[in-house]
């Protein structure tokens, strides 16, 4: 039993072309092909994508946990009409808020269609038209590589389309969906794909998921899949000079919040502080051993958490011998050059002296703002710790 | 003053009959509701649109509303009495603004509910939304939309009207608009319409969405010290008040766990060490609800699994297996950094209503926030006033509060298009007119005072004499050995502070102890007689344990009055005399005296407290309290108490209580009561019905058995601390808390009720809230002024504080007593206690 039963109850909500395929895919083949898609993005991380024909939004959404990717545009012919499940799953949630990105993140969906110019396309990392070419109709077709090869002209273009060769092993002989103008063999594709990509300097390579049953091997993947990756000689610059065009109306955009906001890097890093500088204060309370230095008591002990604390060796030395945690009066001071050298501290700030500039404006420094002052004592110390 | 510190029950017991859409009912034009409720229940969830060219739009968790539900219950009209007129009219006039909003509608106005069918049929909801948005009719018009029942503001022509439409696919569909209903701006159903394109509208204004209220995520009050954020928003509703249809808005907060659970783990691990970790972890954590990180669902923590780690693989529902870790990374780009945290179990409840096994979701702590407050949290005073301080508002801020969010309303360019497109216009804050109840003296024993502020009258009452009290003879103190000295001198002021009052302290037996609860309660076992009239031990610390294990033994066990003190609290040396008279008071309750009184003008009147409170324990069982005064003077009561589960009904035990305490009448009065009035707190939303068709009846039939010729008369009242209406009443430019005694019975009151809010209890700092009381059955006809002012005058009762409360007292007592059971004893406490106050 897993946890990811919420994840595939998700998926129920959206509603998948329906096919009558006899033979069954594991995972089902969309979802093969989204994560065919995420892979994709781990490998090349791209900063902005945009996915042609996003249907239910199922992949924006697949695709808004990826860290790497800044601007997420959907485009759609439907859009508005579809938008339902949109505005609760693709807005920021509470997670997101307690636990911000790293990076920024919008999602914008836009109602269009792939065959209109919109200069708020141009200039994207990674484009994906999922099972969507095989719904332009041939004068459609015909101006598609034009608008997204040659005006958007993404550094990735990912396409992916039935592959008619697979379908005698289907029950109907007609094609997958009512809706389908054409579905190509692999040759058709291939052809129509490499001529693209000669047209406007790609290069191409072809794979597919949903593998064919034992003793099919010849028909080939279920669903074809063109990667195209722009040559890179040309300089991406040119974009720069598009006209601004907007043809596109927005439907829903939404921003995530990120660290890259003060406020909320503020907040991340007085939790992190805190908690490290709480469990010092345990093991300090708890340890017996301290010593009086010029008016300070000083564990002997390194003071280091014994528990909680996910380091390597090197790190755990780094803060081993780092300045100690000392106690004045009811008051407990952990130097900042200890509280640097924790990991999840050290993520969020590279030096002491932006550490000290942050931590003044939201938690209490001591005089000369070389440590971070917290009671010694709080509720839990004081009624529940056994000495 | 108790050493126990006051803690404020946590939640109400939903109770039996709390979801009556589920009743199974034979009338058939109860199922035919049944189904248009359900309708509504998907058109909150799923989508609703108006003009704006068909986007459609979805809520999440939208349930029905179960005050809704209540509203839909008519008791007014079954009493004569106030059918034309439910005002007072004694006290003086106080102008008053509230923080409702008036909602107006065009005359006439009325909701158009009309049934689409498609030919042939569609299985697509958002296909069937869709094909019908795509008409021109439809795309100006204001209109909800759930697939099936469509509603409009405006009529279409024709009672059946016959469209058509093409699928993409090119196929045509044919659908079908009947009219089924026009429905009044105050009908229920309207009502509910209306609160879903509010709750549209405040997403619009870019609000989230938790449980019903609105947050505002992008202005939240960070306690990094605690870990908590708290989002600032409203708690929102459209109804039908008085003679109009209103929108409410009161300030919230939610209140924010910044801490996963791994990060909780560890802190207990840092705590107590790694010997009783699991036992720790388990005691802390079995029962939380916590919300996942990536897809913002909340889960009950029913088990942790120590065995399993993130590397163990498990099955996808695709039948494939992968480890945890892996799948956080492919699916959320999460990386899990600590290897060795165990698995959170938590039972997913069945949709169907079937025996299939329930389903277990496997949680990583790290990826889980712990949501609202824990025991622990709860008990730390100095997180409780950041958290108080925080959210505090005085009146004016409260009042900038409302009008800025007015402001927002009237100035956003979606909100006002989709107001007008449905015909409504936002209005004004509303201001009405209340009464302020005249001041009542407090009776003692050879003084009458009149109390300089009602808020507090221990300065007026010191050195009065109380009504009556026994003497303390035969009593035991038991403290820790070092805390001899505190015993000595607390000894000494409470002796002097009882001789004040006419309560005469002898000295007691006093017994030293160690340091430790077990050593507590095996002095108890050893030194209580049955002739022993009073514990009183002195705690050494809070621990929960102190105070359980003594309450435990002593109020069922071995059934003896007892009184906890901290050693802490007793140590403070300027506040001694007034927590020693605190002291004192309370022991005199405990002993059967009575402090003080006021005047009740009815002379053979039983007052009768009701409350029910979740068992801290077993969270299926619920404590039922119940209280009369056994006296006219009312300043004395009875008392019962009974554990029971939470499948059953409120209302088994009412019967044997009431006659119960009709006996105890009986035999200190030589007869019945002329009138009883029964006041009943922990009502949940929606529960209104079963109190009407099944608790009234148990109390009517315990009521009439009393007695073969002239039975007692009943009321009873619904008591609700919780309601959304607030007053304020402003005075040169500022706002103010209304004065204590302020009765509103117009205009923020329901129609189809009998019902007022009162005014009893002071804020110094804050808003004060007023308390609702709904009278849902009244035979006895008091003029709705005798009642108001009846239930002010209870309000003055409670002997635990010498001052007014925001409940009538013997609420409050019941509330005392269910909380002590729910929290300490977790057991019926002894009959023999049932004529004291021991529970205060």
């Amino acid at each position: 039993m897993g946890e990811n039963k919420e994840c595939s109850s998700m998926v129920d909500n959206c509603e998948e072309v329906p096919t009558k395929e006899v033979i069954e895919f594991r995972p089902p083949l969309y979802k093969q092909r989204y994560f065919f898609v995420k892979n994709l993005v781990q490998q090349h991380k791209p900063k902005k994508v945009a996915d042609l024909g996003f249907g239910d939004a199922t992949l924006i959404w697949m695709l808004k946990y990826h860290h790497c990717i800044e601007h997420l545009v959907g485009v759609d012919t439907y859009a508005g009409s579809t938008s339902q499940w949109e505005i609760s799953n693709l807005s920021p949630s509470v997670g997101d808020y307690l636990v911000p990105r790293d990076l920024d993140l919008t999602i914008t969906l836009y109602r269009g269609s792939a065959v209109q110019k919109d200069s708020r396309l141009v200039g994207f990392d990674l484009m994906t038209c999922i099972e969507l070419i095989e719904h332009l109709d041939s004068e459609d077709l015909a101006k598609f590589p034009e608008v997204v090869f040659g005006y958007y002209s993404p550094r990735i273009i990912i396409i992916s389309t039935p592959n008619s060769e697979f379908n005698p092993l289907f029950p109907a002989s007609t094609f997958r969906h009512l809706d389908h103008k054409f579905e190509w063999n692999r040759i058709q594709f291939q052809t129509w794909a490499s001529d693209v990509a000669n047209l406007y300097d790609y290069s191409v390579e072809f794979t597919g998921v949903g593998s064919p049953p034992a003793g099919a091997e010849h028909v080939g993947y279920c669903t074809q899949i063109g990667v195209f990756q722009k040559n890179e000689a040309k300089a991406t610059e040119s974009c720069i000079s598009t006209p601004e065009e907007h043809v596109y109306e927005t439907v829903f955009t939404t921003a995530y919040p990120s660290l890259q906001e003060k406020k909320n890097l503020l907040l991340v890093l007085s939790a992190e502080v805190l908690r490290a500088s709480n469990s010092m204060r345990l093991r300090f309370i708890v340890d017996p051993k301290k010593k009086k230095v010029n008016g300070r008591l000083v564990p002997e002990d390194s003071c280091v958490p014994r528990y909680g604390l996910i380091v390597t060796d090197a790190q755990r030395a780094q803060i081993e011998s780092s300045p100690k945690p000392y106690c004045v009066g009811k008051k407990f001071y952990v130097p900042l050059e200890r509280l640097i050298t924790f990991p999840k501290v050290n993520r969020l700030v590279d030096s002491v002296e932006r550490l000290r500039s942050l931590l003044s404006e939201a938690l209490k420094l001591n005089r000369d703002q070389s440590a971070l002052q917290v009671d010694l004592h709080d509720h839990y110390s004081r009624t529940m710790l056994s000495y | 003053m108790s050493g126990r510190a006051r803690a404020r029950a946590r939640g109400r017991a939903p109770g039996p009959g709390a979801t009556e859409v589920g009743r199974p009912s034979a009338a058939p034009s109860v199922m035919k509701y049944e189904i248009l409720w359900d309708s509504l229940r998907i058109l909150g969830e799923d989508g609703i649109s108006s003009g704006d060219a068909g986007c459609t739009f979805i809520e999440r968790g939208g349930k029905i509303r179960r005050d809704v539900m209540d509203l839909d219950i008519c008791t007014r009209e079954k009493l004569a009495h106030v059918r034309d007129c439910k005002r007072g009219s004694s006290g003086v006039p106080v102008k008053l603004v509230t923080n409702l909003f008036s909602l107006d509608l065009p005359q006439n106005w009325q909701l158009y509910q009309y049934h689409v069918a498609y030919v042939p049929e569609l299985e697509s909801r958002r296909l069937r939304i869709a094909l019908l948005y795509s008409h021109a009719e439809f795309s100006n018009k204001a209109k909800a939309f759930d697939g099936t029942i469509l509603f409009l503001s405006q009529k279409l022509e024709d009672k059946v009207t016959e469209l058509s439409s093409e699928t993409s696919k090119g196929e045509t569909v044919k659908m079908t608009i009947t009219l089924i209903m026009e429905l009044p701006a105050s009908s229920p159903i309207c009502i509910q319409v209306l609160n879903i394109i509010f709750k549209k509208i405040f997403k619009k204004l870019a609000m989230y969405q938790i449980g019903r209220n609105f947050y505002k995520p992008s202005e939240p009050v960070e306690i990094p010290q605690h870990k908590l954020s708290l989002w600032p928003g409203f708690a929102i509703s459209v109804s039908q008040f008085e003679s109009r249809l209103q929108f409410t808005a009161d300030v919230s907060y939610k209140v924010l766990r910044n801490e996963t659970v791994l990060e909780f783990m560890t802190g207990i691990c840092q705590q107590t060490g790694m010997s009783c970790f699991a036992q720790m972890c388990e005691k802390q954590l079995l029962g939380l609800i916590v919300l996942t990180r990536y897809n913002n669902k909340t889960y009950r923590i029913d088990d942790i699994d120590w065995s399993v780690k993130p590397t163990h693989t498990f099955q996808k529902q695709d039948g494939t297996e992968i480890t945890y870790v892996d799948y956080y990374k492919q699916q959320y780009d999460i990386t899990l950094s600590d290897l060795n945290q165990p698995v959170l179990v938590s039972l997913l409840k069945s949709k169907r209503n079937d025996n299939t096994e329930a389903r277990m979701a496997h949680l990583i702590p790290e990826l889980c926030f712990i949501t609202g407050l824990t025991r622990q949290a709860t008990t730390d005073f100095q997180l409780m006033k950041v958290v108080a301080e925080k959210t505090r508002l005085s009146p004016l801020g409260r009042q900038q509060c409302l009008a800025r969010l007015a402001d927002d309303i009237q100035r956003n360019k979606y909100a006002r298009f989709e107001l007008e497109t449905w015909g409504l216009h936002f209005g004004c804050q509303m201001s009405l007119t209340g009464r302020v109840l005249p001041s009542e003296k407090i009776l003692m024993q050879d003084h009458v005072c009149q109390p300089v502020s009602a808020a507090e009258w221990s300065k007026d009452m010191r050195n009065c004499k109380i009504l009556s009290a026994r003497p303390l003879n035969k009593w035991l103190i038991i403290c820790s050995n070092r805390d001899k000295n505190v015993a000595e001198d607390f000894l000494h002021c409470l002796r002097r502070a009882g001789s004040s009052m006419g309560f005469n302290v002898d000295y007691p037996k006093n017994i030293k102890v160690q340091e430790n609860p077990a050593a507590f309660l095996s002095a108890l076992q050893k030194h209580v007689d049955p002739d022993v009239q009073l514990v009183m031990c002195i705690l050494p610390s809070n621990q929960k344990s102190y105070y359980d294990s003594i309450k435990k033994y002593l109020n069922s066990f071995c059934p003896v009055p007892s009184q906890c003190a901290l050693t802490r609290t007793l140590n403070k040396q300027q506040m001694m005399m007034s927590i020693a008279t605190r002291i004192a008071m309370q022991m005199a309750c405990k002993l059967g005296g009575e402090l003080w009184a006021v005047e009740i003008p009815l002379k053979s009147l039983m007052v009768v407290g009701i409350d029910v409170c979740k068992d801290d324990f077993s969270k299926d069982m619920v404590v039922v309290g119940f209280v009369a005064s056994i006296n006219p003077r009312i300043t004395r009561w009875f008392s019962r108490c009974i554990l029971q589960r939470t499948t059953t009904d409120v209302a088994d035990c009412l019967k044997v209580f009431m006659t119960g305490a009709l006996n105890k009448w009986y035999k200190h009065n030589h007869g019945l009561p002329a009138r009883i009035v029964v006041y009943r707190d922990g009502v949940g939303d929606g529960q209104l019905k079963t109190l009407i068709e099944y608790e009234v009846p148990q109390l009517l039939s315990s009521v009439t058995e009393a007695s073969s010729n002239t039975s007692p008369k009943l009321s009873v009242i619904v008591v609700r601390k919780k309601c959304t209406p607030r007053f304020f009443t402003e005075t040169d430019r500022s706002v103010q808390n209304p004065p204590l005694g302020t009765v509103v019975d117009s205009e923020a009151t329901r129609p189809e009720w009998y019902d007022f809010y009162l005014i009893s209890r002071a804020a110094c700092r804050g808003t004060v809230s007023p308390t609702h009381y709904n009278v849902i059955y009244d035979d006895n006809g008091l003029k709705p002024d005798h009642m108001q002012r009846l239930t002010f005058k209870l309000c003055h009762l409670y002997y635990n504080w010498p001052g007014l409360i925001s409940i009538p007292a013997p609420c409050q007592y019941a509330h005392k007593l269910t909380f002590l059971v729910a929290q300490s004893i977790h057991k019926e406490p002894s009959l023999e206690l049932s004529n004291s106050l021991f529970y205060l």
